[in-house]
């Protein structure tokens, strides 16, 4: 499973991006539980955010939901942080 | 022009009424709850609007002066989400031993006396709405907002930012946020999203310079300078003086901003660019406020801030609509034909906004 986290916007307005690939990974079927959590509560077009408040793309194997602070589910808040701090 | 991801659909990031309207009914509470305060919300500020603007004369007077001092309460998130967390100093308070808690409380304040003092504004909805602050926000949280309530500060995750307390400006910048939300509310998408960004970074930079007492040519223009951590090859997030120029690290990359409409940037990402392109207005403000010399939030402020809660600029306003109320405001305060109007046009004109 390829998983992809984009986050634009925010104070600073820099974009960061990352994926994770699980294949081969030992703890893969606890990212495939926490990215399918994550995209069940995305939405399908870009919600309204606030200003400055970052907006996320995330991409599970194509399939893409988008989310924004500070309206995160726990998972795509766990999901997207750790993409971002150990994804490539 | 330079287009980033041009590849990329472009979508409005505000949601439409009728699609606010269906969610609002839907079974789930956590669509229809949301969207139903959006709406509550929503329609709540624009009547205050219309009441603010068509019956400002008229206004029958109010009950009770809003008063002179702040009303500040700042909360502790302590590294959680939910807001606004648990409350640790409320206004009067002594300091307490959170340098992050005291600098988020004198920021309000620095905010509200430039308000109150330059333009007689009473707080951010101009009735003296109480100021809220969260700090702590979230691990490492490296990004500041405005939730259409309260502000929220991250601490910065220490490796690229640092405590977004830290700046003054970025304080004033959030909280003049809530100003454009009561006043001009600017759709934060494209042009009018980027003039929105650009009046929080010119409010939050005169916030700066008035609790230093500088003039505009001793000012340092810059935004979000001492928020970039030891190591990342920066000033500060932005400059008004030199858009494009705030930083260039290998990480963070190169700072985007133009400072023409010659490099304006068409992208759909950053709710179509509104922290890129606010670089032009930033720059014109800072060509105007330099040319009259003298402190910038005296003459250059009061015409923007008379533009901003004049009731004349529209919510989807462009860069050159703003531009032409600029100068018709110039020539209402200071006089047709003098220094400020002919200023005003010319920083327009150095920065590639035709006025109509
Ligand atoms: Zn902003």
């Amino acid at each position: 499973m390829r998983i992809q986290v984009r986050r634009t916007g925010g104070f600073a307005g820099i974009e960061r991006r990352a994926e994770v690939d699980t294949a081969g990974r030992p703890d893969a079927d606890e990212w495939h539980a926490l990215a399918e959590r994550a995209v069940a509560g995305g939405r399908g077009a870009r919600p309204s955010g606030v200003p400055d408040g970052f907006s996320y793309e995330i991409t599970v194997d194509g399939e893409r939901v988008y989310a924004a602070d500070p309206r995160l589910t726990a998972e795509q808040r766990t999901l997207i942080s750790r993409v971002l701090k150990e994804g490539a | 022009m330079t287009t980033h991801g041009g590849s990329e659909p472009v979508f409005c990031t505000v949601v439409p009424p009728h699609v606010l309207d269906r969610l609002a009914r839907n079974d789930d509470p956590a669509l229809s709850g949301p969207a139903r305060r959006t709406l509550l919300r929503d329609s709540e500020l624009r009547a205050r609007r219309r009441v603010t603007t068509e019956f400002r004369l008229a206004a029958a007077p109010a009950a009770k002066a809003p008063s002179d001092q702040p009303l500040r309460t700042i909360y502790d998130c302590a590294h959680g989400t939910d807001l606004p967390g648990a409350k640790v100093r409320s206004e009067g308070q002594d300091p307490g031993r959170d340098a992050t808690v005291n600098r988020a409380y004198s920021g309000l304040g620095a905010t509200f006396d430039l308000y109150l003092k330059a333009y007689q504004r009473h707080s951010i909805d101009g009735d003296g709405l109480p100021l809220d602050a969260s700090v702590h926000y979230d691990e490492g949280y490296n990004n500041a907002f405005w939730n259409g309530e309260q502000m929220v500060f991250g601490d910065g995750d220490g490796e690229i930012f640092v405590d977004f307390t830290n700046s003054v400006d970025v304080i004033g910048h959030e909280l003049t946020h809530g100003v454009t939300q009561y006043t001009a509310n600017l759709t934060y998408y494209g042009q009018p999203g980027a003039l929105n960004e650009s009046m929080s970074d010119v409010f939050g930079s005169l916030i700066k310079q008035y609790s230093l007492g500088q003039t505009a040519a001793e000012a340092d223009w810059l935004i979000g300078a001492g928020l970039l951590a030891p190591g990342v090859t920066g000033a500060a997030l932005r400059s008004m003086k030199a858009p494009g120029t705030a930083y260039d690290d290998d990480v963070l990359g190169k700072d985007p901003q133009p400072s023409t409409m010659d490099d304006y940037v068409r992208t759909g990402r950053d709710n179509g660019g509104v922290h890129i392109n606010s670089g032009i207005p930033n720059h014109a403000f800072y060509l105007f406020a330099t040319a009259l010399g003298g402190h910038a939030w005296e003459k250059a402020g009061q015409i923007w801030y008379d533009v901003l809660t004049g009731g004349e600029l529209q919510e989807k306003a462009f860069f050159t609509d703003f531009a032409g109320l600029t100068v018709k405001a110039a020539r209402e305060r200071f006089g047709d034909g003098g220094d400020e109007s002919q200023a005003v046009k010319k920083a327009w004109e150095q920065v590639g906004v035709r006025i109509l």
